[in-house]
Parts: C-alpha cells; structure tokens; sequence
C-alpha cells in the first residue's frame, strides 16, 4: 500500500554484526569510564563531561550550518544549478527521503559530503573539483554514496561515538595542565596519585574509544557503498569514481613498452616494497584499494545476476 | 620432448599465456565480446641473430611442418620504432594463443629470449551488456609482457603516447583478472604499445 515507510536495503550481515559489536564496545567502555571517573575522579569531572556534552549537543543540532560556514559550501537553488539539483531529488526519491539541502563548495579538490542529524535536516555538498572531473553516472553515484550516510543516520551514530573521544581528549589536556600547576580551585594536596591514575585511564580509554571509532566509520563507509550501489544500481560507477578522484587511475604510464631497456628485466621491484597499502589502519576512510575491490565485486553478482 | 629439446626459457610462459584462453571463453559465453582471431608477437629483432635473421623461413618451419602443424596465418611487419611484429590470424583462438606461445618460444630457444617484448591479443566488445563501459565495437588489446609474465588490457584512443583510456582499462583489468586472466598487479606496468601494425 503505502510508499511511505523507510525503504529496506539488502544488508551485508557480517557488516552489521561487526558495526554493532563495535557500537556495543564503545557503549561498554562509555559506561566503565563514568562509573570509573565517579568512583575515583569525584563529581567535578562528570560535570566536566556534562559541559563538553552540552557542546556536543548543540553542534549536533548545529551541525549544517557549522559545516557550511567552516567549508566555504553555499547553498544552491535549483535554478543555480539545475542539473545537480535533478539529480539529488532523483535520488533521494529512491531512497524515499525529503529533498536535502544541496551545496557547492568552490574549489578545485574533489570531494563530497553530506551532513544533518536525520533526513530531513540533511545537506549534501559537492565541490566544483568533483563536478568537473567525473561524469554523470560517476557523480550519480558519489551522490548515492552520501545520500545512503544520511538514509542510514551515520551522522547520528558517528556524534555520539565521537563524544567519548571528545570528552576524554578534553579530560586529558584539562588533567595535563592540572598535574603540571598542581590543580585548580585550592585543592592541593589530596589528590596527586589519584589524579595521576585518572590521567593514565583516560589516555587509555581516548586510545581505545579512538580506535573503536575508526572501525565504526570503515563499516559505516562500507555500508554506504553498499546502500548507494544499490540505489544506484551500478557499483561500478562509484569504483570509478573513487579511483578516478584518487588518481589510482593515473599510475598507468604514458611510456610505450618498446622504450624499456631489456635491463630492466632483472629490476623487478615487487610492488610490496613501493609503500602500496601503508597508512591502512588509522585511515578514516577505509583503504580506497579494499572500498573499489568490495564494489567491483558487487557490480560483478549485480551484472550477473549471482547473490 | 619438444621440437626444441632445450629448457632455456622461463617455463611458465605457458601456464601464464593460457589463462587468457579461460578468460576469452568466459566473456564469449556472457556474450561481451566477437570472436578474436588476431595476435601479434613483437621483439627488438637482432639482425646478428640467424633464427631472427631468416625468421620467416624459420617460422614456416617450425608453424607448419611436422607434427604440431598448425593453421595459423603469420605475417611479418616492421614498425617505425624499430620493432618486429609477427602477427597472427586464427579463428579458432585456442590454436591463435597456442601459436603466438610456440612463436615467441622458437624465438626465445634460439638467443632471443631478452629480444621478446610482449604478446598482444585483439579483442572487440558487443557492447551487448548494457553497463555503460564497454561500448559496441570497443577494441581492446590485451598485452602479455614477457619480463613481468602477466596480462594488462591496452585501450589507445589515438597514435601518439600517452593517448589511452585509462578508467576503461583499470575497469578491465579487474575484470579479465576476476574471469582468471594473470593480470599485471603494479599499475605502473602497463606500458601501452601505440601503433600496433594490426
């Protein structure tokens, strides 16, 4: 009957599995650290906790505009730009959401974003780099992708897992200054291990919240990939597009073979030794070799109709 | 025992070069490309070389005398960067890939394994697959380099260096490599051949 429920996407189940493990972890170490600070810390800090939380809060709400004025991206109206404005409604129409906010940011770097706490709030941003650089089907597809983090509510489940790490950061160089110029407010002399053991633990819980986060956004960047192939029908398209804007696209030489001398036969470098692949594990975004392999693989089970 | 005796050249020349032969059938079965049924070896030919020297008698003896007699059509071209071509017609593409293997092998038996450059492979797309990449009538090359030993797909969109399609390529190379072509892992690799004689 009725068209209006939230459209259901075939889900990578083991993707799911992991992402909510992680969210479980993060919820956990939450909880351990506040009964922690309680026990050990004494109220000042929850309070503390409290303030950043009430930032969090309001950039949460905030956040379109916050991320318009800090990127340089204007709004633009469909008359401003017809082409990009048809295609956000095209699409958001197959994901069944309200028409977002469309931006544009001036600049000749490509990328892409999208923000607002649910779907009716949202904004989806494109610099003027990406426009000219990818076609049609290959921006129909970056615009799937960003759209699919709005339909899945990835800025909401990113905000509240970045507040811990916001928090503990906060705490840390708070706790840092407080141990080098012996505290604030007076109070000296009885707190000087224990404040050196809640220093300690917060490093320890920003490192894991840190890493715990991380793995959240690889499996929300996954997830969107999936979600935007699917809506778009074509993975291929956003494999292209990120090997175009990455210039993987680009190591493929303008040399002809017949200019190699036959010494270099004996050369081989293996590719491992190039630095291919480093910088994988604190990488927001999941490596852009694995993202291209996933969708490639996709587009091969969508193309053939295997599952 | 071979025609040849020797065991001078690399030995997986073969078990390489065949993949292609699974990788063709695969994409003729999903119907994305016509039948192949040309190839071409290029060498940097050595005129101090005798097998180079009177490779066309050579290579009618070594194609079409004897046992392993093939039906293969070769053709002898000299390209203006200084490189010989001997290219190859067969409709039955199994024996196409099996004969362009046996000629850069005599030509490897006989001194000349350095002087072998690369093994190329025509290939047309349908275009019937409606995926918006591989456009009717598209041509590809798909390049065995005889150093690296592996495949990588050349796609030129003119004469002059550098002039190839490299998003179609990239695209295709993950293909080929997914229908079990051994393609060429390091992007940096795939050196194009601009003006193959074929």
């Amino acid at each position: 009957m009725s068209s209006t429920t939230t459209r259901k996407f075939h889900k990578d189940r083991g993707l799911v599995t992991r992402m909510y493990f992680t969210m479980f972890m993060l919820g956990f170490l939450y909880a351990v650290f506040a009964l922690f600070l309680m026990q050990v810390a004494g109220l000042q800090l929850i309070f503390v906790g409290g303030i950043v939380g009430v930032m969090i809060v309001v950039q949460y709400y905030m956040s379109d505009k916050l991320i318009l004025r800090s990127t340089g991206a204007k709004e633009v109206t469909a008359e401003q730009e017809p082409a990009l404005h048809k295609m956000v409604k095209q699409l958001a129409d197959r994901y069944e959401m309200p028409m977002p906010k469309v931006a544009v940011i001036d600049t000749a770097i490509p990328n892409a974003f999208a923000t607002g706490r649910n779907p009716k709030n949202a904004l989806v941003a494109v610099t003027t780099g990406i426009q000219e650089r990818l076609n049609e089907r290959e921006l129909q597809a970056v615009i799937g992708h960003e759209l699919a983090h709005v339909a899945n509510r990835d800025m909401r489940v990113l905000a509240i897992a970045n507040f811990l790490v916001t928090v503990t950061s906060f705490l840390m160089t708070m706790l840092f200054w407080n141990m080098l110029f012996g505290g604030m407010g007076g109070r000296r002399n009885n707190n000087g291990g224990g404040m050196m053991m809640v220093y300690l633990v917060t490093i320890v819980v920003y490192f894991i919240g840190q890493l715990l986060v991380l793995a959240l956004t690889r499996y929300r960047e996954y997830g969107a990939d999936h979600t935007g192939a699917e809506i778009c029908g074509d993975p291929g398209a956003l494999a292209d597009a990120l090997e175009k804007i990455s210039g993987a696209v680009n190591k493929i030489p303008d040399k002809d073979l017949r200019k190699l001398q036959t010494a270099n036969a004996f050369l081989i470098i293996p590719a491992a030794l190039k630095g291919e692949g480093s910088m994988n594990l604190f990488s927001t975004h999941p490596p852009l070799q694995e993202r291209v392999k996933r969708l490639r693989e996709l587009e091969q089970r969508m193309r053939y109709g295997l599952r | 025992m071979g025609i040849f005796g020797g065991n001078k050249t690399p030995k997986d020349d073969w078990s390489v070069m065949s993949t292609v032969i699974k990788a063709e059938a695969k994409l003729q079965a999903l119907g994305e490309i016509t039948p192949s049924r040309r190839a071409g070896v290029i060498y940097r030919n050595d005129e101090s070389n005798s097998f180079q020297r009177d490779i066309k008698i050579e290579l009618n003896e070594v194609l079409y005398v004897g046992g392993g007699a093939t039906k293969t059509a070769f053709e002898i071209e000299d390209d203006d960067r200084g490189m010989r071509w001997i290219v190859l017609e067969d409709g039955k593409f199994g024996d196409l890939v099996s004969t362009v293997y046996t000629v850069g092998n005599a030509i490897g038996m006989n001194d000349g394994a350095d002087n072998l450059l690369a093994a190329v492979f025509e290939l047309y797309f349908t275009g019937t697959v409606e995926d918006n990449t591989y456009r009717s009538g598209l041509r590809t090359y798909w390049i065995y380099r005889y150093d690296r030993k592996a495949f990588y797909p050349f796609v030129p969109t003119g004469e002059s260096e550098g002039d190839r399609d490299r998003p179609t390529e990239a695209r295709l190379g993950h293909d080929l490599g997914k229908h079990g072509l051994t393609v060429e892992k390091s992007l940096t690799e795939w050196m194009g051949l601009w003006g193959i004689p074929f």
